[in-house]
């Protein structure tokens, strides 16, 4: 599927020339990780006793009683350690930068799952780890900083363009420009310059895999997951992608509803190709190339790319995408909280919301599954705020006086 | 050193920096300084070859509402009152936004010398090398000094006129020392034997660094330090110009008035 690192016309390596023999040296390295059995040895030991594999794959039967449709599964993502699937991919590329002898690791970060995922890693196995994250991402996800902190990295905070995700990317390729011979960036979504695009889903499929053995006999008719850049996405259906069954659907950021700076819609809205971050795919770009604001509830779905694989197999047909507005994710939120006593990341929520969708029109004798990619322990300051609005401020205020006699 | 060195300066601008008219001012300015080319550059949200002073001066262009329309609006009235060779610098983004064989004709409608897009280096590439080069105006690829010799002999067999060193690793803006790993890849560009015209920058600010780097290239190009003077500037077309005489160590007449 992969020619020179693209997929269809997607994907490439559009880097300045100081990336390239870095990207080269890196794709090298990946294969030849992949051959190594010592290195998927330690892959798979830090797998089930630091991630906390395999995750669970629950019958969500309240929740599909009450749709009255297809039956549900939850593949439980989010009860990997931090919280996400980000770690999957983190300690993957953890390991590999290990193996190529780097002492130190950078990352972009906008929900700050990434971050708090490389961070772990990197506190794992003993690597130096800079966290680029967005001024404004920084604010809305500070527990997260605390946590990436409290790991021992360094988080640098980005004050240039709209001080959000694609922000850090590009301080993060920018430091990269100038540390390389020391330093790997861990990208943390299925994007970027290749190999990122490969080696991401790669060391994400495992989430695919699972599920694919954890289902047994039951043959899935849908798989259903958020896209961002599409690292968790690309991950769960990596082992279903051949052929034209099962029906896997992409959940958008459909942000406040349709129009510019309003949501992060790439596919089911208005992305134009472009190349940015180093790959060509679709991007919320303006007639002249420049990158849109972009709007989400979930900062991890705020990102104006998307990545290549996912762009071209929307194009081939094989994955369909949705929009899913923030009001529908924060409902789908308290659905699964109440009928299955689950807490997703409003990320994995606009999944959630799609898949409730899904599920009642596809009616019952079918199975819908869907991924959870991280629980929304994280989200609190934004979830008990858009849920219970003025008891939550008041507690705010309560405890920061507290806080203060303390 | 000798200090009447006539100084072959190439001075990067942004277009719509600080604002239409002011980079238009600046554009003068740096012609009358004696600049011996303008690279212009088109602002991108983006731009992550650059450093964050040239960043926030794109943003600045941005948010006054520059398009890139407006490019080809000041190179009209810059190619009106002078033949100043002018290389053109965009990210790949802006330059394939409405196709790329588009952007270039537009590029040659003026005069253009060369093409600058860091993010479409040869081999990934989009057909500019190939395309740039049918329409006259070829593309200027942006090497840095540890390449190996079987990628500088790639790009050099790419039908080109100039090349672009970047001296150090990394991004624009910070100082830069000429060192021997620099020169001595300049100097095995020299003694190839059809070779293009070599424009050298990222980091020069200062005179000595410009003549010294004169010694081993056809032009020094001069990025961030002019950003820096239009940024704090009350009047930045006549700072520029007194910036790009004092690079190149050259006497400049009063100006009138």
């Amino acid at each position: 599927m992969n020619e020179g690192g693209f997929f269809g016309e997607y994907g490439g390596r559009y880097v300045a020339e100081v990336l390239r023999g870095p990207l080269e040296n890196l794709e090298n390295e990946f294969r030849l990780a992949q051959t190594d059995e010592a290195f998927f040895s330690e892959l798979e030991n830090l797998r089930r006793n630091f991630i906390g594999r395999p995750t669970p794959l629950l019958p969500a039967l309240n929740a599909s009683s009450s749709i009255g449709g297809a039956d549900i599964y939850i593949k439980l993502e989010g009860l990997a350690n931090t919280g996400a699937h980000k770690i999957n991919n983190a300690i993957g590329q953890a390991l590999l930068a290990k193996r190529m002898g780097k002492t130190r690791v950078i990352a972009e970060s906008g929900a700050g799952q990434h971050g708090v995922a490389c961070a772990a890693a990197c506190a794992r196995l003993k690597i130096d780890c800079v966290v680029y994250m967005g001024e404004e991402d920084i604010r809305r996800q500070r527990p997260n900083v605390y946590w990436m902190k409290l790991y021992g990295a360094e988080v640098k905070s980005v004050s240039s363009g709209t001080r959000t995700l694609k922000d850090s990317v590009n301080a993060a390729l920018r430091d990269w420009a100038s540390s390389w011979e020391n330093t790997h960036y861990l990208l943390g979504s299925a994007l970027g310059p290749s190999p990122f695009p490969d080696m991401v889903r790669s060391f994400q499929s495992v989430i695919g895999r699972e599920t694919k053995a954890q289902l047994g006999d039951v043959t899935p008719d849908a798989l259903v997951a958020c896209v961002g850049g599409g690292s968790n996405a690309i991950g769960f259906f990596e082992p279903y992608l051949e052929g034209v069954r099962p029906i896997l659907l992409g959940a958008e950021a459909g942000g406040r509803g349709a129009g510019i700076g309003n949501n992060a819609s790439r596919i089911s809205g208005d992305g134009r190709i472009s190349i940015v971050h180093g790959y060509k795919s679709r991007f919320l770009v303006d007639l002249d190339g420049q990158v849109l604001p972009t709007h989400s509830i979930s900062a991890g779905l705020d990102y104006p790319g998307i990545g290549p694989q996912l762009a071209y197999l929307a194009e081939s047909g094989r994955i369909r995408f949705v929009s899913v507005r923030d009001d529908e994710a924060l409902e789908a939120l308290k659905f699964f909280a109440i009928e299955e006593g689950l807490i997703f990341a409003m990320e994995s929520a606009h999944a959630g919301a799609a898949a409730i969708t899904l599920a009642r029109s596809l009616g019952p004798g079918k199975t819908v599954v869907v991924n959870m990619s991280g629980r929304g322990d994280k989200d609190i300051f934004i979830s008990a705020a858009a849920l219970d609005g003025p008891a939550w401020k008041t507690f705010l205020r309560e405890q920061s006086i507290t806080e203060e006699d303390s | 050193m000798n200090s009447d060195v006539k100084a072959s300066l190439i001075t990067h601008m942004i277009a719509g920096y600080p604002d239409f008219e002011k980079s238009l001012e600046v554009a003068r300015g740096l012609i009358a300084g004696g600049a011996y080319a303008l690279e212009i550059q088109i602002p991108f949200s983006d731009p992550n070859a650059d450093g964050p002073l040239i960043e926030n001066a794109c943003r600045v262009a941005l948010s006054r509402g520059f398009k890139v329309a407006d490019t080809w609006r000041l190179l009209e009235v810059i190619r009106a009152e002078s033949s100043i060779p002018i290389f053109l610098m965009s990210y790949a983004s802006t330059a394939i936004s409405c196709g790329l064989a588009n952007f270039l004709r537009r590029a040659v409608e003026f005069a253009t010398t060369g093409i600058i897009i860091p993010n479409l280096v040869p081999g990934a590439d989009e057909g500019l090398f190939r395309t740039a080069a049918e329409l006259g105006c070829p593309a200027v690829p942006v090497l840095v000094p540890w390449i190996s010799d079987q990628r500088l002999d790639e790009i050099l067999s790419m039908p080109i006129d100039w090349i672009y060193v970047a001296l150090r690793s990394g991004i624009t803006g910070a100082y830069t020392q000429i060192e021997a790993p620099q020169r001595s890849f300049l100097a095995k560009i020299r003694t190839r034997q059809r070779r293009p015209r070599i424009m050298a920058g990222f980091g020069i600010q200062k005179t000595a660094q410009v003549a010294n780097l004169l010694e081993f290239v056809e032009a020094a190009v001069v990025g961030s330090a002019i950003v820096k003077t239009i940024s704090g500037a009350r009047h930045p077309g006549e700072a520029v110009r007194k910036l790009v005489g004092e690079l190149q160590n050259i006497k400049l007449p009063k100006t009138p008035g």
